[in-house]
């Protein structure tokens, strides 16, 4: 019906208006059939992310008094992976921005101040931003297929069958090991792009150095940093919760692997960027 | 007691099987079940079954006289650990070492990670020259010597309940008549034994109760 309508519409031929009505509203319905299938489907998954994320919070307050030491084990893990075998890319990727970006604003330094303009693009959007995209290509694709893997393996089964929940040792130290790690991450991506800024400045400007960071002491406040803070702990949550989601819906087939991980780095960028507006317009509007 | 009890139990189909309908099954202590079956899918889907990895579209699981709640995973963590399930899909995780995944669950219920394995694990590991290839990750083993340190870290558990799935495949030709001892030793500690197997020998030798799962019905056969 659809494909006739469809054809019907191209052709632009509607010989009576009855026809042309019936197909019309036939077509209406299957729009509004489209839109609102699309949007029950993308909340009952946003509620099934929200309802993993309670899942993987109530293991933390409950402190089960077994396998801690195995999960601090797996969290450090997590956190090497994730924060440590990341410095060799997020320093040079780092340096770079804040020097192209001190670069661009020396041209504007005498209209605004420069200590100003790189705290609120460096420190408030950029650092958490570009730190969890990183994170997200290195270590939330790595999460997906790592955990889809262990589905499509039974490896997950072997996990049930030493009595072992599985959400415990795959989950919470992952939870915890990105969350610190893009925390960890996002100071290290401010501190070196405010010394990669220092170092043209130092090179190629005629801004005195005492000056740029004078100005940059002056204009950080207690709130940036407390926004950086909350950006960060959101998007290593964010981040976490979204891959390892997606990595375990994917149940039997290997092929499910490289396309829920697509999905879960989308997903992961797209609710970074959403999370970032909303905790941007809290605390600066 | 019943160490495992199925009732009115129902498994959806899977593969070329025929799925199971309506059966009852009850498994003491000390039985040593063989499955004879017109279809391994529907064998391998029992074992399954029995180790709580499928859960039933209808019917009552009891382990040691207690219902079993299969509306949360969680709940069927400890009838799991005890159980030992040495199938065709067992694995190992593939992140750790050999050494680890044995020890897997010593880390976890003892909260330390300076254990070394027990002496049995040793043993076994010695009788099938794995003791080199224990700091190594399951993707470096042959096949067959995944397979078997599988099967050493199922039958050192403390378990009530041991599930083959065709064994004369698992641990090959070379190595089942080492395997025949050691399940010899175990069935003697106590545990009650489910398999499938092809064997007649290793039916014979071991099996105390038979069943027959033909065409979606399970009947006992003595």
């Amino acid at each position: 019906m659809l494909s006739l309508t469809q054809k019907l519409v191209k052709r632009g031929r509607f010989a009576k208006a009855s026809v042309n009505n019936g197909l019309l509203s036939t077509l209406m319905y299957q729009i509004a059939g489209y839109i609102g299938r699309q949007t029950l489907r993308s909340a009952n998954h946003l509620l099934n992310l929200f309802a993993f994320t309670y899942r993987i919070f109530m293991l933390i307050f409950k402190r089960p008094a077994t396998g801690r030491a195995l999960v601090r084990r797996i969290a450090l893990e997590q956190i090497y992976y994730t924060c440590v075998q990341a410095l060799p890319i997020i320093i040079p990727i780092a340096l770079i921005i804040g020097s192209i970006l001190i670069i661009q604003f020396t041209k504007i330094s005498e209209q605004y101040d420069l200590g100003k303009t790189t705290v609120l693009l460096i420190v408030r959007e950029l650092g958490p931003i570009i730190t969890a995209f990183l994170v997200i290509l290195r270590s939330a694709t790595a999460v997906t297929i790592e955990i889809g893997y262990m589905n499509v393996l039974h490896e997950t089964e072997a996990i049930e069958m030493a009595g072992i929940d599985p959400m415990l040792i795959t989950c919470l130290p992952r939870l915890v090991g990105i969350t610190s790690a893009v925390l960890c991450l996002f100071v290290v991506f401010d501190l070196a792009s405010i010394i990669g800024g220092y170092a043209m400045v130092w090179t190629i400007t005629h801004i005195s150095m005492g000056n740029f960071l004078g100005q940059i002491g002056k204009a950080i406040t207690g709130a940036d940093i407390a926004v950086g803070i909350v950006k960060a702990i959101f998007f290593g949550i964010i981040i976490t919760v979204t891959s390892l989601n997606h990595g375990y819906r994917i149940k039997k087939q290997i092929t499910d692997i490289p396309v829920g991980t697509s999905r879960a780095a989308i997903e992961c960028v797209v609710y970074c960027l959403v999370s970032n507006i909303i905790i941007s317009a809290i605390f600066y509007m | 007691m019943s160490l495992i009890e199925l009732s009115d139990y129902c498994l959806n189909a899977t593969g070329s099987g025929n799925g199971l309908k309506n059966f009852y099954f009850t498994l003491s202590d000390g039985d040593i079940c063989s499955i004879q079956t017109d279809s391994s899918d529907d064998a391998h889907n029992f074992l399954k079954a029995l180790a709580t990895l499928v859960y039933p579209v209808n019917g009552a699981y009891r382990f040691l006289g207690e219902a079993v709640n299969f509306s949360d995973y969680r709940e069927l963590l400890p009838i799991k650990k005890k159980i030992g399930y040495i199938g065709q899909d067992s694995a190992m995780i593939s992140n750790r070492t050999v050494r680890e995944n044995m020890l897997l669950m010593r880390y976890y219920f003892e909260n330390s990670l300076s254990l070394v394995l027990d002496e049995n694990a040793s043993k076994f590991c010695k009788m099938f020259n794995l003791q080199d290839k224990l700091d190594l990750r399951p993707g470096d083993l042959r096949s067959v010597d995944l397979r078997i340190a599988i099967a050493i870290r199922e039958l050192t558990k403390s378990i009530d309940v041991l599930l083959l799935d065709r064994p004369e495949d698992y641990f090959g030709y070379n190595r089942f008549a080492l395997f025949k001892e050691i399940i010899r030793d175990i069935i003697e500690s106590g545990p009650a034994v489910v398999f499938f197997s092809h064997d007649l020998n290793f039916i014979e030798t071991f099996s105390n109760m038979k069943i027959l799962i033909k065409d979606g019905t399970l009947t006992k056969v003595f």
